[in-house]
């Protein structure tokens, strides 16, 4: 009786490890095959097989993909545009929490809701009006017209999460700060700041995914190689190698490169971040 | 404390920001579009004010209705099969717990943190009908037709497929951190009563995540009405209209077909189904919350 | 409790230089941002000599291929001949340049642009004003073939100048032809069978950008020419009526709901962008390929395996049977060409390199040259005996035509005539949509 009990366990689980492994393979095979077809020919991706066996592996894919794919440039670009972001965001977002969570003002729940209000805008619908704003203010095709609507379109989600984690901030200590005669500044930049650490890592971790890979703005917003981003290099690319598909793949390659390995290496901390992030929500 | 917590030149200093990042790129914006929502203005030249034609000419536009339409089969989509595979992958996950949990959360991942702009031209591949991935895998299981992946009928499941692999990890994590978070002496209570998997799974599990899936649930109707970027580089709402999007649609009456005015009139109405739609949710899922 | 403190002070100080930090790079920032400003508006009253920066933006984004390297090449010997001028170039695809340029247009524009001397196109731009008048007599001596100027006029001024003659052809490959004994068809009727045998055979009939919907309208002006003799006088009354429906245009439409239904493109052709079509000719899986003129530098491409590079040839839409259009009524126009800016702030310099690029020895010659179509300029001088032979093909289908259908059925209209026949005609030739309801709609559409 307990051997078949056993039996049937262990059928079970490797039934269950099997479809396990078969998301698995469905969620990472699309991108072996990516970076196998970079690697061949345009010739030899007309196959009927699943993955193939390049003649020589093409190397210089890579190559065109990374000099006329401006990969430097845009990954620097795309960087710097991000952390910013990042970084405007959460000292907004923190300022503006403890402003609505723990200071005393008639406004602050209209404020709060005012600024939680940003979440449920479609970003899109603001793509029309904004260009038309950004174009006679004569700031298109600058860092400022990507930066302004990704912090304003990510500052909601950071200062719901902040005002929730406040919550856990217990007020003595604040109290204690007053007494020792601290001014607001002080108490919110250097003692409540850094309670908030696991905050600001989600708020970073979300941000980061938001804008990192977004491109309809940066494509409305930005014309010159000065500003534009990663996915552009993908972008211009269909365009200039459109009869060589090999190259295409290998700039889908590189342009999804850099994430990738920065999720692989900081995984265990965004993953945190980001089920902290949806848990609070 | 009062005193100083209740400085008002603090106060300002510490909202300003956050208000003018509001003013500046929701608020303004927003004014803007509706504004030129009751103007024909073709986006060069001098805008002629037509009052509500706009709006009269949106509510029987074929092509508008068809982007809610195609919305609302999202987010079923979303609800009804990446959701339930999430819950039950991230379930077995928590029940196995071998060596390669990680590996494997890891894995499903990973298609989050791509760019939009890479999926769609790899799944433009990937879908392609004469070297594509998927129907050269069809062959090497025995099937010996070509499939149209994006004739106007399979278009829109298409679309669903690519955003159900895109947002399959970040479901699956965010249930995964739901189940971890309830409490095992549950599961030993249950057991001890002699509850095989399934009833555990309906009895408990379930209805101990209900705020997680509320959550999820109301993250997923909203990402369908919000759909754009995907649809835009995969199909830009073809063949026909038959993968059309609000926010799409809009971009290309603005921007292709010169109709600028029309385009904000049709942003317009898109924000007011999103806040409707965000609000409506909440309601529902806070009475639930109390009965 | 120690360790805890000191971490937390450790996270000060980290937030502190962080944030110190960030303010440093923004400050940087602004910096270098408001210094480009800066020298921007030096640029505006540029002194004789100084140095002067022309915008181009255009539609030819492959830069060592074809077109696109032809204007590269003389942007590159501009520069070269006037040491203080610098001209930068934004390059996009057709779609996306189309739909950037609308963007542009509503505030301030690049100095030259691609534009098209077609209603769809032009009739906005012009009633815009953001193009500069050109003085006509100045390109008296630049050979432009007669009638070629007129798309880019507006109450007889000038705004524009032509690239190319632009004709629609099939192209094929030969070498795959004559191995499976193939012919050239000589009506349309032996095209669709001999799609068929295409297909049986394993291969791609026609290979289709359906995805864009344009050249499936150029389609149908291909085959409205051959039923009906001349398509300007169906088209520019339908659109003015904004009535489609006449028997004409029911049957040009059934001939081409014909041609999908049979099998004549690709699976999923109405979804595949010009990109995947002609990959699936270049690289030898597909027959055919229905395009213009400009893509004969295809024959000249390293990018295209030798073997099939060098067996491409073109024929034009064989006739329809009952129709009154003659094999050599061919599907022909003036299209794109370059403008400047009416608001630009070097207009005088951007209208200077327009000129130097339409000189008779420069666009045209060159592309001549590099197989790249045929220009709006007499190009007969420059017949070399290298060219070709899909140049010279190409070159004797306009030679030899008897009529020209003028300006593609699409671009006939106003822009969302355009947006809604380039968007219906998918769905009329995938069959999601009737003919009758794709006539209705396109007629509404003009209204």
């Amino acid at each position: 009786m307990k051997k078949a009990d056993k039996k049937k366990t262990i059928a079970g689980k490797s039934i269950l490890s099997f479809i396990l492994i078969l998301v698995a393979v469905v969620q990472i095979f699309p991108l072996i095959w990516l970076i196998n077809f970079s690697l061949a020919s345009s010739v030899e991706m007309f196959t009927k097989g699943l993955l193939i066996i390049p003649k020589k592996i093409q190397w210089g894919n890579y190559i065109k993909a990374y000099v006329d794919g401006h990969f430097l440039l845009y990954l620097k670009n795309s960087v710097l545009i991000n952390v910013l972001a990042v970084v405007l965001v959460i000292f907004i977002s923190i300022m503006a929490a403890f402003a609505c969570k723990r200071m005393y003002w008639k406004l602050r729940g209209f404020v709060k809701i005012v600024l939680l209000l940003g979440m449920m805008i479609p970003i899109h619908a603001t793509l029309l009006p904004n260009y038309k704003i950004y174009s006679s203010l004569d700031i298109t095709d600058t860092l400022w017209a990507v930066l302004i609507p990704y912090v304003a379109f990510s500052l909601p989600q950071g200062m719901f999460l902040m005002t929730s984690f406040l919550d856990a901030v217990p007020e003595e200590l604040e109290e204690a700060a007053v007494i020792d005669g601290c001014g607001i500044y002080r108490i919110l930049f250097q003692i409540v700041t850094p309670l908030l650490k696991p905050a600001i890592a989600t708020v970073s971790i979300m941000t980061f995914l938001n804008n990192w890979n977004e491109f309809i703005m940066a494509s409305t917003y930005l014309s010159t190689p000065k500003w534009k981003t990663m996915p552009f290099s993908l972008l211009e690319f269909t365009g200039q190698y459109s009869s060589n598909y090999a190259v295409q793949f290998a700039v889908m390659a590189l342009t999804a490169a850099p994430a990738i390995l920065v999720y692989i290496l900081l995984n265990k901390h965004i993953t945190k971040g980001v089920a902290m992030g949806a848990i609070k929500g | 404390m009062k005193k100083l917590y209740s400085n008002k030149l603090v106060i300002l200093s510490l909202v300003l920001p956050g208000i003018f990042v509001f003013i500046f790129a929701i608020l303004a914006p927003i004014s803007l579009s509706f504004y030129y929502g009751f103007t024909s203005y073709s986006g060069m030249g001098k805008a002629e004010f037509i009052s509500l034609d706009n709006y009269i000419e949106l509510f029987s536009d074929k092509n508008f209705h068809i982007s809610l339409r195609n919305s609302l089969f999202l987010a079923l989509g979303f609800i009804f099969i990446q959701h339930p595979l999430a819950i039950i992958v991230a379930v077995i996950l928590d029940k196995l717990q071998g060596k390669a949990e990680g590996i494997l959360r890891c894995i499903y991942f990973i298609p989050n943190v791509i760019s939009v702009a890479v999926i769609a031209y790899l799944w433009k591949f990937i879908y392609n009908p004469d070297f594509g991935l998927l129907n050269n895998v069809l062959k090497t299981f025995g099937y010996q037709g070509q499939i149209n992946w994006f004739s106007s009928d399979n278009a829109i499941w298409s679309v669903l497929v690519v955003l159900i692999w895109h947002g399959f990890g970040w479901g699956m994590l965010i249930y995964y951190t739901g189940i971890k978070n309830i409490d095992p002496v549950l599961y030993e209570a249950a057991a001890i009563d002699g509850a095989n998997t399934t009833v555990t799974f309906f009895r408990i599990t379930l209805p101990l995540m209900k705020s997680v899936i509320q959550v999820n649930v109301t993250m997923a109707i909203i990402s369908a009405l919000k759909q754009m970027e995907t649809v835009y580089l995969l199909t830009n709402g073809g063949p026909g209209n038959s993968t059309q999007f609000a926010a799409n649609y809009l971009y290309q009456q603005a921007f292709k077909a010169f109709r600028y005015g029309y385009g904000n009139a049709i942003g317009v109405v898109f924000i007011i189904i999103c806040l409707a739609v965000t609000i409506l949710l909440n309601k529902m899922f806070q009475e639930k919350k109390i009965a | 409790m120690k360790k805890k403190l000191i971490a937390m002070l450790m996270l000060v100080v980290m937030i502190g230089a962080l944030l110190a930090g960030c303010g440093k790079e923004k400050g940087k920032e602004t910096g270098s941002v408001s210094q480009g400003e800066s020298t921007k508006k030096e640029e505006k009253t540029p002194p004789k000599d100084e140095n002067i920066t022309i915008k181009v933006f255009s539609n030819l984004p492959d830069r060592k291929n074809g077109q696109g390297l032809v204007e590269q090449m003389i942007i590159d010997e501009y520069m070269e001949l006037n040491k203080n001028v610098t001209i930068e170039v934004e390059a996009l695809d057709e779609e996306a340049y189309k739909t950037k340029f609308k963007a542009y247009a509503m505030n301030g524009m690049p100095d030259v642009v691609s534009i098209w001397g077609q209603p769809s196109f032009i009739d906005e731009v012009l009633d815009a004003g953001v193009l500069a008048e050109l003085n006509e007599t100045d390109y008296n001596d630049y050979k432009f073939i007669s009638g070629s100027l007129e798309g880019f006029k507006k109450d007889g001024k000038l705004y524009g100048l032509p690239r190319n003659s632009d004709v629609m052809a099939f192209y094929y490959n030969q070498k795959i032809f004559e191995d499976n004994g193939w012919k050239v068809p000589a009506t349309y009727e032996e095209l669709l069978l001999l799609g068929k045998s295409i297909k049986e055979a394993g291969m791609v009939p026609v290979a289709m950008d359906g995805g864009d919907g344009w050249p499936l309208a150029i389609l149908l002006t291909d085959l409205l020419l051959k039923v009906n003799g001349d398509c300007s006088s169906i088209v520019t009354p339908a659109v003015a009526q904004g009535n489609f429906t006449s028997g004409e245009m029911k049957k040009t439409t059934e001939l081409l709901v014909e041609a999908a239904k049979s099998g004549l493109f690709q699976t999923g052709y109405d979804s595949q962008d010009y990109g995947t079509a002609m990959n699936l000719f270049t690289n030898g899986q597909a027959a055919m390929f229905y395009m213009g003129s400009w893509e004969t530098s295809m024959a000249r491409n390293q990018d295209i395996p030798e073997e099939i590079r060098n067996n491409i040839r073109a024929f034009t839409m064989p006739v329809v049977e009952g129709g009154k259009g003659k094999a050599t009524d061919i599907a022909a126009w003036n299209g794109g060409g370059y403008a400047v800016s009416a608001h630009s702030e070097v207009k005088g310099e951007a209208i200077k390199f327009l000129n130097f690029m339409y000189q008779p020895d420069k666009l045209s010659k060159y592309g001549w040259e590099n197989g790249v179509g045929m220009s709006a300029q007499d190009q007969t001088e420059f017949l070399s005996g290298n060219e070709t032979e899909l140049q010279m093909q190409f070159m004797e289908f306009l030679k030899n035509a008897t009529s020209v259908s003028g300006t593609p059925i699409n671009d006939c209209g106003p822009s969302i005539f355009k947006t809604v026949i380039e968007s219906e005609i998918q769905s009329v030739s995938n069959g999601t949509k009737s003919v009758d309801e794709f006539l209705t709609n396109i007629g509404l559409a003009c209204k």
